[in-house]
């Protein structure tokens, strides 16, 4: 995905939007931030998730860190391929490293997440 | 003004203290300003498990367990397997990476070198792993028996960038315990305590007040309030 076309979320979680259904992950940022990643806990597929809760966690260097949903609905599909190597989070955050996929239930809420101009200005802060 | 609020809890079980750090994670969430450290040795001696610990790694069974008095709780910290009992200092920084290390990495990392200049001082000389070799923790050559052992293990949970959980520093601690687990999920690698190394009980305040010193320094704190 085109990172210039994703949304953004405070907490560094971007949401690639295709019709209903939104493609999510971490940002480059955050997956810079984490380090080298060692675990991926993926959420379970038929979820229901509200924006902003607690969808997995990332393990890297001994360290877990939560991964909330940038938009409410229910998670239709995890990328299990990191199960097994989660070095895509790091390689190619928003591409082979995406980590999971919500059908949303309300598509205003992408919307109201920051673009990519505004996510950049953030994360010069 | 940046300010490290020390709490010196003493002995305490593991659940209230978990407990106290979700509330200290919230004030964070809400005052990013804010920063804490929570010094314990955790009495009832407990086997925690963090994301990746598995019930296989706990090696005594459940009886065993409750014969010794020892609790079992799950965590949400990084890691896997690790024991905390009395004569352990087991520090708690809740603190916002925006604010302080800025990196999730860099954390894990200044956590290490604490207490690497921590044992230090104490004349303990210590060192981290290569990352690819996934041994986060502090290590030590382990006299008087040859090979090297880790004498403080970390494990950390991040919350929209606020920190918790944190280390545990073997000073007085009864090593046998470690036999009742697979420590971090190794086998091969032994571990060890300040009292082991330098063969002799410590003063574990004297240890609590350099890990203080030295935390404040590395993440450049101004002042220190203690309780």
């Amino acid at each position: 995905m085109n990172p210039e076309t994703l949304r953004y979320s405070e907490q560094h979680e971007y949401a690639g939007v295709e019709g209903n259904t939104a493609t999510c992950g971490i940002t480059d940022y955050a997956q810079g931030s984490l380090g080298d990643i060692t675990f991926v806990e993926l959420p379970d597929v038929g979820k229901e998730l509200k924006k902003g809760e607690e969808a997995c966690a990332i393990e890297s260097a001994k360290a877990a860190s939560s991964v909330y949903a940038p938009v409410s609905g229910k998670i239709v599909a995890v990328n299990e391929a990191l199960e097994d190597d989660p070095a895509p989070v790091n390689d190619d955050p928003y591409g082979d490293g995406w980590i999971f996929k919500i059908e949303m239930a309300d598509a205003s809420e992408a919307e109201q997440l920051m673009d990519a101009a505004a996510y950049d200005a953030i994360e010069k802060e | 003004m940046s300010v490290l609020n020390v709490k010196h809890l003493g002995p305490a079980a593991y659940g209230p203290v978990l407990a106290r750090q979700t509330e200290l994670v919230g004030r964070v969430l809400e005052r990013p300003e804010e920063a804490y450290l929570l010094l314990v040795e955790h009495d009832p001696p407990v086997i925690t498990l963090g994301r990746r610990g598995g019930e296989a790694d706990v090696l005594a069974s459940r009886e065993r367990l409750a014969e010794l008095g020892v609790e079992v709780h799950e965590s949400s910290r990084g890691g896997e397997v690790t024991y905390h009992g009395p004569g352990q200092l087991v520090g708690y920084p809740i603190l916002h990476l925006d604010r302080h290390g800025r990196t999730v990495r860099g954390h894990v990392k200044n956590i290490e070198q604490v207490l690497i200049d921590t044992l230090d001082e104490f004349g303990i000389p210590a060192h981290r792993k290569d990352p690819a070799e996934e041994l986060t923790g502090v290590w030590t050559g382990s006299q008087p028996h040859s090979g090297e052992a880790k004498i403080a293990a970390i494990g950390v949970a991040v919350r929209r960038w606020v920190s918790y959980h944190g280390w545990a520093l073997n000073v007085n601690t009864d090593l046998s315990h470690f036999d009742l687990i697979v420590p971090c999920g190794i086998r091969d690698k032994g571990v060890t305590s300040m009292a082991r190394q330098l063969g002799g009980e410590q003063d574990i305040a004297a240890v609590a007040d350099t890990l203080v010193r030295r935390f404040a320094a590395m993440y450049r704190f101004e002042s220190v309030a203690d309780e």
